[in-house]
Order: structure tokens, then C-alpha cells, then sequence
């Protein structure tokens, strides 16, 4: 077992690496100069645009100039934005903590919406059944945006007096801070929830069948008794970890809903930094969402596999 | 060493040998017939898009904003211009983007999966590696930040999107080219001497044809949505071409004077999203293909 | 109490699954005596699992059984009670023990914790009290070292001891009846006759009513006293096991004799 967690958390660090290497090329793959986005404009003296390849280190080779910003990285130094030329970090951090709220909230909604359905479609069959299923079915062809759009639009026709955009701090106003939070984690979760209850259902129905429920029936134990200790226990495990590695799957999404509910996170971050080319900052975002991203599945691999030795056998 | 498996990899490439029973949503064959119906209506609908669209997509007017109305199907938007016309033309970019990119991403995820299940070893190694680090990343982050690198045109769209979505498609070749690797009647014709070549394309590349289809179904909803999002955030094709995700996008301004605006591009993008997944589900009974219950 | 253990008369089950309806048992009549062994033999799909899964009022999952008949427990019609009323009986006056021990057992309770789920459900044990009641049922089936052993998982037992940990849990509660499906089919030979000698022994210790069910008649030999052949869901045959064995009646009940391996020879003929 320590062995495969090392070797896990070894193939982690490579990834990482690999990551890092693509946000790296991935800025500097840009047409144009690089001094130029830096500088801020095209007309600029010749000798402020030597300066600028000085101190940004674009006369090293390649190679150095990614070790170098590796090396600062890792040390928390991501960079000054080209447009407020402030560290990078400091912003990034400030955003980060709103799109893991947003996040944390969009994934506990998915998990209960998920897990409530799923398990109501497995057990109750019939009409049930086949409603949630056909809701499944129709909620994977829209997008989170469309329906973060959708909501907006619907709030805005029947209920107008209701704020819908905008973000409250949780320091300044914890509740205010939810209600900003709830719609958009709701059009984040939706999707989500969806594949988490065709998960729950399918697994549900999976450990149903097993032998051991049969036999603790014939033990006369209550539904109640049997649904938590030899259902749920033996489907969540599953299920939780797919929904785990949804993680990516949320924090790309959230860039989109993001923008709709101007919520000032990391996703609305990447948005305007994309369109005032600020280089840096995209690259900062790409090497830590990747990084969370990795970290995260990598967590929940090693904890599936720790549970999954002792149902191995 | 197996990193996360995303939805079309993991599910397509769970049960080659088909561990599902029949029933759902309803059986194979209606279920492909209906998707296969509403991808031909797209087809016929963008394809001859210049003909069928009853306006100019570009050409504005004083009539902004309107309600849906016997010479406006759908209404105007916030300059005038035809909704549906620029749906039905703005389809045409999308499908063929998407289309064209999931295509680039299956040669590729059929070369590179064959390669690793194949001759395993050290290239699977390697191969693997290299596609988990590009995996690794959410799909539309990596999207965004490419096409923010290259520039928002449509050769680099298509391109970004072939890259992001080829792990996947790898990963769900490699899958039964691993399993079938060890059958007996492979290593029967082996052993007569059949030549490496042809060891794959006859008896290997069949297997793996089934679940390659549903992924490919997948993947091509999972684009669209990749390709709208992109078109949402501004990343899309340069106007005047007009897109979905753009319309969507643009019409959040005045969306409570004209619901249509937004109710049109999404349902457009609902409506082809869908068709690909009822595709997918439809193959995937039909092909008796993993375990859908 | 009144009367036999267990009074059945007509006796019919009808499952019905998504696909089909089978009429599995049409229409069975047998006593069970309140210290008596009886086995029922029969090849697969003669009834004989689903004439015990109707005992007990348990459907298998995904399918509906339909009984008509009596089934009297001491006198009490099983079958007019409620699924709440059932589910105190079950593991408390009637025990079930399956076919395979691999798949029996929950993999991610800990043995003493599936013991003491039933301990607490029927007899109110709580915590400490079940724990070592546990421990006691573990050392009397022959698991050994059972103190240590009580908090281990499933996938840590071999296939007989995870079967002897499932006859430990179905005899917790001091059961009247206990039905055993197909105890040692799943097992190794060498193993099948501990865990037969194990059944054998509690029974004698207890007082213990037995059902015995199985397709192989050489297991019943030894280990009850009345035997009951069923074919297609309906008993062919029905007398004291010795009589059976060697002046069996009907043709089904010669084929199923003649299906024995006979090594040692001793009271078999033909």
C-alpha cells in the first residue's frame, strides 16, 4: 500500500511537471512579441522593450526562462500582471477562495440532488424510475452556461426584484454570501448531479442484487438498517469516487457561470485576463486549476484504492 | 497508474464483451433511428444553409429586438438581425468545427491507443504518460488557454479541440486492443505467421470498432459543448461569422425584451447536444456495448 | 405451540421476473417436527430454493413471488402476516444459510459487527454484550482464536470459515427452524463434511429443527431424518431417509441415487 502511494504521489509530481511545462508553452506560443503584451502597446521605445526583455529573462534560452519561472512558482512568485502590475498571487488567491466556495457549495448540491435521485430510482422503480432517468437524459444536453443563462433569464422575467448577480463576501454577510452563491452552484451542480445519480442508481441496483442483502434480509434486519450498513455503504463507494473526479469538471464549468453571475472568482478572472492579454495571469490560472485538478484526483485515487484492497478479496 | 477516466472513455471501454441488459430509455434501435433522424435534419438544415436560412445572418435592421412574427420566425436581436438565420448558418460553423475536430481526435486516439495497446510496453508507457499530463487538465481550461494562445480561428479551434479530446479517445481504443491482445484466435494467426499489419486491421481493429463508435457519439456532444462554451466567452469564430455560443452570449443584455434571443441559441445547442447523446445511447444498445441499465 | 413446527399444506409459489413467470413450486405439502432433520432433494430448478425463500417470505431482488397455500409456524399462518410481523421472525425464530459464502458476508462490515447488528435487532444486545456473544458463537462454530479474529473483515476468512461465520450469525438468536440452501455446494469436498458435521453438531446441541436442501442426496445421507425428492416443483417422493435410500419409488428418486459417487459403498445398493 505505501508503495503504490509513493508511486502515486511520484506520478503526481511528474504530471504537476508536465502541466507546468504546457502553461509555460502555452504563453509563449502566442504570435507576437511577448515584450510587446508586456509593455502594453505597440509604440514603445526600442530601448524600454530591451529593458522589459532583460528583466523577464526572454534572452534566455527557452529552457532557462521555464526553470526560472518554475523555480519562482514553486516558491509562490507567479508572476506581476501586465495589467495592474501586482503580483499575480495575491489576486489569484482572493478569486480562488470564491470559486472554491462556489465550488465546495455546487459540489455538496450535486452530491444530495445525485445521490437522492439515483437512490429514489433504484428503489422505487417503476414511474419514478423512469422520470429521473428521463430527466437525466435531457439535463446532459445542456450545458451549465445555458442553464446558468436560463436562470438568470427566468429570474429576470417573473421575479425582477430579486438579485440574482453579484457576489457578498462570507466575512461581510454569511447569509447574503449563500444566497449569491445558491443559483449559480445550482447551474453548476446540475450536470453533475445528473451523472452522480445515474451512478448511485446503477450501483444501487448493482449491490441489490448481491447475496449479502438477501442474507440480511433473511436476518430480519429493518430497510432502514439494510439501506445504510450493506446498501449505501457498498454503492457510495463507487459513486463517490466518480463524483470526486468531477472536480474538473466543475471548476471548468465554473469559469462559465462565473461570468454569467459575475462572481468574482478564479473562472471570471481567466475571462478578463484573456481579453486584456495578460499573460502572466492566464498562465498562473492554467498551472493552478491543472494543479488542483491533478492534486484532487490523485487524492481520491489512493483513497479508492485503499477501500477497494479490502473489497478486492 | 491509471488516471481518472472521463465519461466516454470509462464508459464505452468498461464491458467490450457487453454486460448490459437491454431497456432504459427505450431499446437500440428506436433510439438510433430517432438520433440518427434529428442528425440528419441538422445535416440538411446547415449543409444547404445559404438556401435554407430565409435572411442574410449579417444584415441588420431597424426591427430590433422583436418578437417571434410570421417574416420573423424566431425575432430579431438587439440590431435587427434574424434570429433563425443566424441560427441555421451559425450551425453550419459549429457542426463542422466539431465535427471536423472529433474526426482529427479519432485518427489520432485510433493511432496512438492501437500503438500503446498493441505493442505495449514501453510505448504504452510513454504514450500513456504523455496523454495523462494533457488529460490532466480540465477540458475547458485547456481549450481557453490554447485558443487564447493561438488565436480564435477556426483551423486553431479545430485543432485545439482534436488535442483536448484525443486522450480520451486513446484511452477507449487501448481498452479492448489490451484484452484482445491475448485471445486465442489472435495468437493462433500469429502463430501461422499472419504479418503485425494485418494481425491488426483483421482481427483487432473489429473489436475495438463498437465502442469506438459510442465514444466518437460522446465526444461529439461533449465538443459541441466544448465549442459553444468557447464561442460564450468570445473565444469562438471571428464575426461575422455568427455562432451559437455567441448569440447566447450577446443576447444577455436585453434578454428579458426578447426571450427568444436566448431561448433560440439554446435550444439550437440543447438540440444538437441531445442528438448526439440519443446517438450514443442508441449505438451502445444496439452494439450491446458496457452496462447501461 | 401447537402441532408441528412447521405445517405445510399446498404450498405454490408463481416468481415472476421482468422477463417470464415460472410457477416454481405447484402445490407442496410437508411436516416439520420441532427437533426433526429433514432434507429436500432435487436438481436445480425444482423448486426446492424457492420453496425456502417462500418460507420465509424473501423475493429475490427484482422479482415478485406469488404464494397460495398454508404455511403454519407453530400453528401461526405465515403467510397472513404482515412484512413487519415477517421481519421479527426472520434470523429470530427462522435462520437462513445460503449457498455461497464468498458472496454472503458484507465486505465492508467487520464480521463481529454483521453478528451484532442481529444480536441488537432481536435480543437487544447492545454494544459490550454482543461483542462477546460474538465471540462465544465464533469459538462454538470453530473459528479460532475468536476474540482477535471478531473485528476482521470478510476477505480475511477462507471459504469454510466464512460459511461457519454465516451459520454462526444464522444461529445467533437461538432459532427454531434453521433452513440451510445449498450449504456446501460452494465449497471444497475436504471442507463440505466439517461444515456438515458443524450443522449436525449444533442441531444436536440445540434441539434444532433442520431444513436441509440440496441436489447431491449423498449429503443428506447421515445428516437427517426424513428426506422429501422434488421434481419440477412438486415432492415425488417423501419417507424416512434410510427407506429412501434403499427402496426409493419413483424413477426421478433412482436417478438421483444413481447420481452418487459411491467410494465407500457401505448401505448403498444398486
Amino acid at each position: 500500500m505505501t508503495r503504490f502511494v509513493l508511486g502515486r504521489l511520484a506520478w503526481m509530481a511528474a504530471i504537476l511537471l508536465g502541466v507546468s511545462l504546457v502553461a509555460f508553452l502555452l504563453m509563449r506560443a502566442i504570435p507576437g512579441d511577448f515584450a510587446i503584451a508586456a509593455a502594453g502597446s505597440q509604440s514603445v521605445a526600442p530601448e524600454v522593450l530591451a529593458a522589459i526583455r532583460r528583466d523577464l529573462g526572454l534572452d534566455q534560452p527557452l529552457m532557462a526562462q521555464y526553470l526560472g519561472w518554475l523555480g519562482h512558482a514553486l516558491t509562490g512568485d507567479l508572476g506581476t500582471s501586465f495589467v495592474t502590475r501586482r503580483p499575480v498571487l495575491g489576486e489569484l488567491l482572493d478569486r480562488l477562495a470564491v470559486t472554491i466556495q462556489l465550488t465546495l457549495l455546487a459540489a455538496v448540491i450535486a452530491a444530495a440532488m445525485g445521490v437522492a435521485t439515483g437512490l429514489a430510482a433504484a428503489r422505487l422503480r417503476g414511474v419514478t424510475d423512469w422520470l429521473v432517468r428521463l430527466w437525466n437524459g435531457l439535463m446532459l444536453a445542456v450545458p451549465n452556461y445555458v442553464v446558468a443563462t436560463l436562470i438568470v433569464l427566468l429570474f429576470g422575467l417573473y421575479f425582477p426584484e430579486v438579485t440574482v448577480l453579484g457576489y457578498t463576501p462570507f466575512l461581510e454577510n454569511p447569509l447574503a454570501n449563500l444566497a449569491s452563491l445558491l443559483l449559480p452552484a445550482i447551474a453548476l451542480a446540475l450536470a453533475v448531479s445528473v451523472t452522480i445519480a445515474e451512478n448511485t442508481r446503477a450501483a444501487v441496483l448493482e449491490v441489490a442484487n448481491q447475496d449479502f442483502v438477501m442474507v440480511a434480509r433473511a436476518k430480519g434486519l429493518t430497510p432502514a438498517t439494510i439501506l445504510r450498513d450493506y446498501l449505501m455503504r457498498n454503492a457510495l463507494t463507487p459513486v463517490v469516487t466518480a463524483a470526486g473526479l468531477k472536480i474538473a469538471a466543475l471548476l471548468g464549468g465554473s469559469i462559465l457561470v462565473e461570468t454569467i453571475f459575475a462572481i468574482p472568482g478564479m473562472g471570471q478572472y481567466l475571462f478578463d485576463s484573456i481579453n486584456s492579454r495578460d499573460y502572466p495571469v492566464i498562465q498562473a490560472i492554467v498551472l493552478v486549476a491543472a494543479g488542483i485538478v491533478v492534486l484532487v484526483n490523485t487524492l481520491i485515487d489512493i483513497a479508492y484504492a485503499r477501500i477497494d484492497a479490502r473489497v478486492q478479496m | 497508474m491509471s488516471g481518472p477516466a472521463q465519461e466516454s472513455g470509462q464508459a464505452a471501454a468498461a464491458a467490450p464483451a457487453g454486460a448490459g441488459r437491454r431497456g432504459g430509455l427505450g431499446q437500440g434501435w428506436p433510439l438510433l433511428g430517432l438520433g440518427l433522424a434529428m442528425l440528419a435534419l441538422m445535416l440538411a438544415l446547415t449543409v444547404f444553409a445559404p438556401l435554407v436560412a430565409p435572411y442574410d445572418p449579417s444584415a441588420t435592421s431597424p426591427d430590433s429586438l422583436a418578437p417571434a412574427s410570421a417574416a420573423h420566425w424566431l425575432g430579431t436581436d438587439s440590431i435587427g438581425r434574424d434570429v433563425l438565420s443566424r441560427l441555421i448558418v451559425g450551425g453550419r460553423t459549429t457542426l463542422l468545427i466539431t465535427v471536423a475536430a472529433v474526426l482529427i481526435a479519432l485518427v489520432a486516439g485510433l493511432i496512438l491507443g492501437l500503438a500503446a495497446g498493441y505493442l505495449g510496453g514501453r510505448t504504452d508507457e510513454i504514450v500513456m504518460r504523455l496523454l495523462d499530463v494533457v488529460f490532466a487538465f480540465p477540458v475547458l481550461l485547456l481549450a481557453i488557454a490554447v485558443v487564447a494562445a493561438l488565436g480564435p480561428t477556426v483551423p486553431n479551434l479545430i485543432l485545439t479541440i482534436a488535442i483536448v479530446y484525443t486522450p480520451a479517445m486513446a484511452r477507449v481504443v487501448r481498452a479492448p486492443v489490451l484484452s484482445v491482445k491475448r485471445w486465442d484466435h489472435v495468437e493462433a494467426a500469429r502463430s501461422v505467421g499472419m504479418s503485425e499489419m494485418r494481425l491488426v486491421l483483421r482481427h483487432i481493429l473489429p473489436i475495438v470498432v463498437s465502442p469506438i463508435l459510442v465514444a466518437t457519439s460522446l465526444t461529439l456532444s461533449q465538443t459541441i459543448f466544448t465549442v459553444t462554451a468557447l464561442s460564450f466567452l468570445g473565444l469562438g469564430p471571428p464575426p461575422p461569422d455568427p455562432n451559437w455560443g455567441g448569440m447566447l452570449s450577446e443576447a444577455r443584455q436585453f434578454m428579458e425584451l426578447a426571450p427568444l434571443t436566448v431561448i433560440g441559441p439554446a435550444a439550437a445547442i440543447v438540440f444538437a447536444t441531445l442528438t448526439f447523446i440519443i446517438i450514443a445511447n442508441g449505438l451502445r444498445e444496439v452494439l450491446d456495448v458496457g452496462s447501461v441499465r | 405451540m401447537t402441532g408441528p413446527l412447521l405445517r405445510v399444506r399446498d404450498l405454490a409459489a408463481t416468481v415472476t421476473t421482468r422477463r417470464e413467470v415460472i410457477r416454481a413450486v405447484r402445490g407442496i405439502s410437508f411436516d416439520i417436527n420441532a427437533d426433526e432433520a429433514v432434507g429436500f432433494v432435487g436438481e436445480s430448478g425444482c423448486g426446492k430454493s424457492v420453496t425456502a425463500k417462500a418460507l420465509m417470505r424473501l423475493a429475490p431482488e427484482g422479482a415478485s413471488i406469488a404464494l397460495g397455500g398454508s404455511v403454519a409456524f407453530w400453528g401461526q399462518e405465515l403467510l397472513a402476516l404482515d412484512e413487519v410481523e415477517m421481519r421479527d421472525l426472520r434470523g429470530r425464530r427462522i435462520a437462513m444459510v445460503f449457498q455461497d459464502p464468498m458472496t454472503s458476508l458484507n465486505p465492508v462490515m467487520s464480521i463481529g459487527a454483521q453478528m451484532a447488528d442481529m444480536l441488537r435487532r432481536h435480543l437487544g444486545l447492545s454494544g459490550r454484550a454482543a461483542r462477546e456473544r460474538g465471540i462465544e458463537l465464533l469459538d462454538l462454530v470453530g473459528i479460532p482464536d475468536p476474540a482477535r479474529r471478531i473485528d476482521d473483515f470478510p476477505h480475511q476468512f477462507s471459504g469454510g470459515q466464512r460459511q461457519r461465520i454465516l451459520i454462526a450469525i444464522a444461529i445467533s438468536c437461538e432459532p427454531d427452524l434453521l433452513i440451510a440452501d445449498e450449504p456446501t455446494t460452494a465449497l471444497d469436498v475436504t471442507v463440505q463434511a466439517q461444515i456438515l458435521r458443524l450443522l449436525l453438531r449444533l442441531r444436536e446441541e440445540r434441539g434444532m429443527a433442520l431444513m436441509l436442501i440440496t441436489h447431491d442426496f449423498g449429503v443428506v445421507a447421515g445428516m437427517v431424518d426424513r428426506v422429501n425428492v422434488m421434481y419440477r416443483g412438486e415432492i415425488v417422493e417423501t419417507g424416512l431417509v434410510d427407506d429412501v435410500f434403499s427402496a426409493p419409488q419413483h424413477a426421478y428418486t433412482r436417478a438421483l441415487l444413481d447420481a452418487v459417487p459411491r467410494l465407500q459403498g457401505a448401505g448403498a445398493t444398486r
